[in-house]
């Protein structure tokens, strides 16, 4: 299993007049080279659970591995380190710089790596010619569409190579032709061996017919479907 | 292939770049406030360095011991006959009586200062002959030395002939046998140096009567030791050694440097207060952005890196402009921002053409006072800022 959450429970502000339990004894299970797909509400708990899968922060209680690695036992650096090899992320509002070019935002993840102008780009370049978005390479961020703001978000969370994909709210932005175009890409990535766990309660996305499972999340507890 | 260490600093460093090239005007605005900062301080530094070093380079021309009468606390004129009294001094080589007051040109509005005094030979003809860029000392009557503004405000030019007005506003004519140097223009530069009976009579001062008596001695090592024994020996005169007036001049620059240093302190401080506010008070967007370059694997160390090289970028840009622009204002512009503060308030205000002195302990002071209190207010926001879990950017963006 590439992801493997038992009994997970996390509480913010632990002991504090504000303490919100997020999640509940949460157990989850994802095989290599799956996509799934967490369904629910605003405020159920999905991005809590995105976050703990995605090495942002640790569980509360319970055991989460994540690419064989023990979060628990992880000190943040390494938590950091972990999820630069392991993790891509694709945010609900894409979340791009918009003063930067979109090949300078897609190559974010890689400047601390020590890579190259060079090597940088050419990896960089593979990844837009995939996502039909190389004639934006120069454009400012701000200034392309919401479609290819979309798939530079993709191209950057493919740039590292990592094992595993989330995804929050991945077409709340999108038009319904441009949220089909998504989750195509996410079936190529699939086929490509890559694991992908999406949060959404889009019928686009939960009722695609590429998904290996949908859970619902409720009030911060999972109930598979 | 480059070392992967070095190439992930040129990356932050590139990244730092292109991050202030998108805020230029800003951080334009906020190198150009604060290179004025340093400008200032700098200037003010190299002004004060350059005139206490034209100071001691003047005072070669300062006696060794003085003497003056003082009744009811105030100085006034002394008997040449109290030379007499000092003759059994042993170290004593040489004494000499001075005369020595302001006139005021009523045609060029100037404020010259005159010294009289006889030329005896030895120790202090030689020092005052070191400091004549041309001509020789006075030896007859109505000679006279001239510093470099006396010269330039008289309108002299081929014709070396002036003349003044005595108390009964007769005429007296001088003839200029030689000019002081411009490196001593501190002291010398509104000087009419003339002999002690012309002197006498552009005062109209009665024979027999000096301002001062100068004092040579054999072995300089024993000024303080002479100075004492002319003090007992001549009760109501003040005796004033050259170490003395050495302090004198430094503590005079000193006070007024340190003055208006603590003036330019509150700048300073008023930027850092500004720098501060800035830097603390990150806006939505930076901390929005410090949180999406956390999510994606930077470390917080990543993130102090690049704000640790726009706080260095920023600050040393400010500092290397600061500090040139006060050579410049000081080398070709002869500091003219401060000099009337620093040199004094005369009519004639020294037209000193200053070589900057420069201290690397003032720099490194300076470095130390302007730009790594700015590095600290970029980096230290910045490091509670990133220290914050991420998950801010996966809060809907």
């Amino acid at each position: 299993m590439l992801i493997e959450l038992e009994a997970i429970t996390k509480i913010y502000n632990q002991g504090q007049a504000n303490e919100v339990q997020a999640l509940h004894d949460v157990s989850l299970q994802v095989a290599k080279g799956n996509m799934i797909c967490l369904r629910g509400a605003s405020g159920s708990g999905k991005s809590t659970l995105l976050g703990i899968i995605g090495c942002v922060f640790p569980p509360t209680r319970g055991r989460a591995v994540i690419a064989g690695k023990q979060l628990a036992r992880l000190p943040d650096r390494f938590l950091t380190l972990h999820r630069r090899e392991t993790i891509g992320f694709i945010f609900q509002r894409f979340n791009i710089l918009p003063a930067l070019t979109v090949l300078d935002n897609i190559t974010l993840p890689l400047l601390p790596l020590g890579m190259s102008p060079r090597q940088r780009k050419q990896r960089a370049r593979v990844l837009m010619e995939q996502l039909a978005i190389q004639h934006r390479e120069k454009f400012p961020a701000g200034q392309i569409s919401g479609g290819e703001l979309q798939r530079v978000a993709i191209a950057r969370a493919l740039i590292n190579d990592p094992p595993i994909i989330l995804a929050d709210e991945p077409t709340a932005h999108l038009d319904s032709r441009l949220s089909r175009e998504f989750m195509t890409i996410m079936d190529n990535l699939k086929a490509a061996g890559k694991t992908i766990v999406l949060a959404s309660h889009d019928p686009l996305v939960t009722d695609h017919p590429g998904l290996d499972q949908i859970l619902d999340i409720r009030d911060g507890s999972l109930h598979v479907s | 292939m480059a070392n992967p260490l070095l190439e992930r600093q040129i990356n932050f460093l590139d990244y730092t770049l292109s991050s202030l090239w998108r805020k230029r005007y800003k951080n334009l605005a906020v190198v150009v406030v604060f290179a004025v900062v340093i400008f200032l301080l700098a200037s003010f530094q190299l002004v004060s360095n350059g005139l206490l070093e034209r100071a001691q380079t003047a005072l070669v021309m300062a006696p060794e011991i003085l003497i003056q009468k003082m009744t009811a606390g105030r100085q006034e004129s002394i008997p040449i006959a109290y030379a007499e009294r000092l003759h059994d001094i042993f170290g004593i080589r040489q004494v000499v009586p001075r005369v020595w007051g302001y006139y005021f040109d009523e045609v060029t509005l100037a404020n010259y200062t005159v010294i009289g005094r006889d030329q005896v030979g030895g120790g202090t003809d030689d020092q005052l002959a070191q400091v004549l860029s041309e001509g020789r000392l006075p030896t007859a009557a109505n000679e006279t030395v001239l510093g470099q503004a006396v010269f330039r405000t008289k309108g002299l030019q081929e014709q070396r002939i002036f003349s003044l007005f005595r108390p009964d506003l007769s005429l007296k004519t001088l003839t200029v046998t030689g000019l002081f140097k411009k490196e001593s223009n501190l002291l010398t530069d509104d000087l009419i140096v003339l002999s002690l009976a012309d002197a006498r009579d552009l005062f109209g001062l009665p024979d027999g009567l000096a301002s001062d008596l100068m004092v040579t001695v054999a072995n300089p090592r024993e000024i303080s030791t002479v100075a004492k024994k002319i003090s007992e020996a001549l009760p109501g005169t003040r005796v004033l050694t050259r170490p003395q007036i050495e302090k004198t001049y430094h503590m005079i620059f000193g006070w007024r440097s340190g003055f208006a240093s603590v003036c330019l302190l509150a700048a300073l401080a008023a930027f850092f207060i500004f720098a501060w506010d800035k830097a603390s008070g990150l806006a939505p967007d930076e901390k929005r952005e410090i949180a999406i370059l956390k999510i994606l694997g930077w470390q917080t160390a990543d993130v102090l890196v690049v704000r640790f090289w726009e706080g260095a970028v920023i600050s040393l840009a400010a500092y290397l402009l600061g500090c040139t622009a006060a050579y410049i204002h000081v080398v070709f512009f002869g500091s003219t921002l401060f000099l009337p503060v620093l040199a004094g308030w005369s009519v004639i205000r020294p037209d000193l053409h200053l070589l900057p002195a420069i201290h690397l302990a003032d720099l490194l002071l300076l470095f130390c006072l302007t730009v790594m209190p700015y590095l600290t207010a970029t980096v230290v926001p910045a490091w509670r800022c990133a220290s914050l879990p991420s998950d801010t950017a996966l809060q809907g963006g």
